[in-house]
């Protein structure tokens, strides 16, 4: 029985003498899957993205796309396999049509069905004749991302696939890769933008320096959401040291004080009794769940 | 690209066919004062077969700077216009690709040899060089296409630059110090053992004092052209691509 994984990633370790990009990263994606690798920058996206497509070699671990492991040799693989890596690139003197005609010629690729079909699925029509240096930064990615669909690949690897697009565009893209995950392309992708990835993203892996520090569905981390107590005082300090003496931690955050004790979240109503009693009454009072972009710096250890 | 190259080697055909009429009147070229002395002393007599070694000198030395500003676009661009990613996971082997980007150059160089030599021919026609003969005109035809491979093969180590180096500056730099060296080697009387001298040495540039070179010298020249294609797609096999 054949490999039904898109991505195998084990282990996979990238050290630059003595930095280590990536740290033993291992993960996983399936045909139909849109998985979002989050991190800060630095954190390891692109070069694992980098590895994956072989651009990079691994100094251990391993990979395998739709079930051929990379190897320096291998190149069958890629007619399955489409790629846009950091900013889009494209020869400037030459057209948007041309631009992808180039593409489709090292992709083994016949006559001009497939450049109209990626021009028109990706909304390039009125660009196609106009060279490609003219083109603003969203048409560019457009371009960009018509390069790595024209062949209808199985596997698609996007590196911020979503950068520089209007409001409309990014809804497209949304649409898109929705369309494609549909049809069994498994989608890997990487963003910093992470409305668009709560939206978008079956599966989320997060990574923090190398590492890779939480994966599961985009449903579990949102889950991950603790729920807290937000308290507003007039008098902070006060506050905090009648709720020290309660044996309750709070801490700052903007203009009032977080609770996130399990008992706290569950009895609002003796904090509020506690604090009245100490001469500090709440002006506010709410139990608040963290946002996707809380829990991701949570992950990533900048909160 | 390609139209600088063919308006640099109409250039320099224009302006050896120029000294060639300069050659053809004396006393015109002594009128001129500076520039009739030099000619005198670059071309010696102003006949066909003169002309012809001056056009493989031309290939040998303005060949080394053109040949090499287009291996060093040709590779040099795809970093400079960040496209080099996109050549990295096809079906189209990196091997493939980059040979054929040796053979675009090798072809646009040869190219621009024989352009070079229709040229001299016409120019040696419009001003009436004697001592045309067919047996001339192949065996300067064939100098200068011998010329122009052995320049095609020193030049390829500088595609290794502008891809290690990820941009032209890389290949340029490497281009320049290959040239200058190739002038100073040729000076120090070494120069049938420096490939990048063998060329220029074989058109008699130096004058018929110097001996031309031999087996070695063209041996190495083969031997860099091959050295320099073979590192070129090893590192674009084997190096990390991560910018």
């Amino acid at each position: 029985m054949g490999d039904t994984r898109a991505i195998d990633a084990e282990r996979l370790t990238k050290r630059y003498g003595e930095v280590v990009a990536v740290d033993e990263l291992s993960f996983t994606v399936a045909p139909g899957e849109i998985y979002a690798l989050l991190g800060l920058n630095g954190a390891g996206k692109t070069t694992t993205i980098r590895m994956l497509l072989g651009m990079v070699r691994p100094t251990c671990g391993r990979v395998s796309l739709l079930g051929t492991r990379i190897r320096p040799r291998v190149r069958a693989v890629w007619s399955r396999v489409g790629y846009l890596v950091e900013t889009p690139a494209a020869y400037p003197d030459l057209t948007v049509a041309e631009n992808l005609a180039v593409a489709a010629r090292l992709r083994g690729l016949t006559g001009d069905g497939p450049i109209a079909d990626v021009i028109a699925r990706l909304g390039l029509e009125p660009y196609a004749h106009r060279r490609a240096r003219t083109l603003s930064l969203g048409n560019a990615q457009r371009l960009g991302l018509a390069k790595a669909l024209i062949h209808r690949p199985e596997l698609l690897v996007l590196d911020e696939p979503a950068n520089g697009l209007d409001p409309a565009g990014v809804a497209e893209i949304r649409a898109l890769l929705g369309e494609l995950a549909h049809d069994g392309v498994a989608v890997l992708l990487s963003s910093h933008i992470l409305t668009e990835v709560a939206r978008l993203a079956t599966r989320i892996g997060v990574l923090d320096r190398g590492r890779l520090v939480w994966t599961g569905a985009t449903t579990d981390l949102v889950a991950q959401a603790r729920p807290r107590l937000n308290v507003v005082v007039s008098d902070r300090t006060a506050a905090v040291a009648a709720l020290r003496t309660a044996g309750h931690t709070a801490e700052r955050d903007g203009d009032g004080l977080l609770l996130d004790s399990e008992h706290a979240v569950r009895h609002p109503d003796e904090i509020a009794t506690l604090l009245v009693a100490a001469g500090c009454p709440p002006t506010r009072l709410a139990v608040e769940q963290d946002d996707l972009e809380t829990c991701f710096l949570r992950l990533v250890g900048q909160r | 690209m390609p139209w600088v190259t063919f308006g640099a080697f109409t250039l320099v055909g224009a302006f050896g066919g120029l000294i060639m009429f300069i050659l053809q009147d004396l006393n015109r070229a002594r009128s001129l004062g500076l520039l009739g002395t030099k000619a005198a002393l670059t071309a010696g007599t102003a006949d066909w077969s003169a002309y012809f070694a001056l056009l493989s000198q031309i290939v040998a030395v303005g060949g080394a700077v053109l040949f090499g500003l287009i291996v060093v676009w040709l590779f040099g661009r795809e970093f400079s216009q960040d496209t080099a990613k996109d050549l990295l996971a096809l079906p189209t082997a990196r091997t493939t690709i980059v040979g054929a980007k040796f053979a675009v150059a090798a072809a646009w160089s040869l190219l621009l040899g024989g352009y070079l030599f229709l040229l001299g021919l016409l120019i040696g026609a419009v001003i009436g060089l004697p001592g045309w003969s067919t047996a001339t005109a192949l065996s300067g035809l064939t100098k200068l296409l011998v010329t122009a491979v052995l320049t095609v093969l020193v030049v390829t180590p500088f595609a290794l630059a502008a891809s290690a180096g990820r941009g032209y500056l890389a290949g340029i730099a490497v281009m320049i110090a290959a040239v200058f060296l190739a002038q100073v080697v040729a000076l120090l009387g070494y120069g049938r053992y420096f490939p990048w001298s063998v060329p220029a040495l074989y058109t008699d540039i130096a004058g018929p004092d110097r001996d031309p070179p031999g087996p070695l010298g063209f041996t190495l020249v083969v031997l860099i052209g091959v050295a320099g294609i073979a590192a070129t797609v090893a590192w674009w096999r084997h190096a990390d691509h991560d910018r």
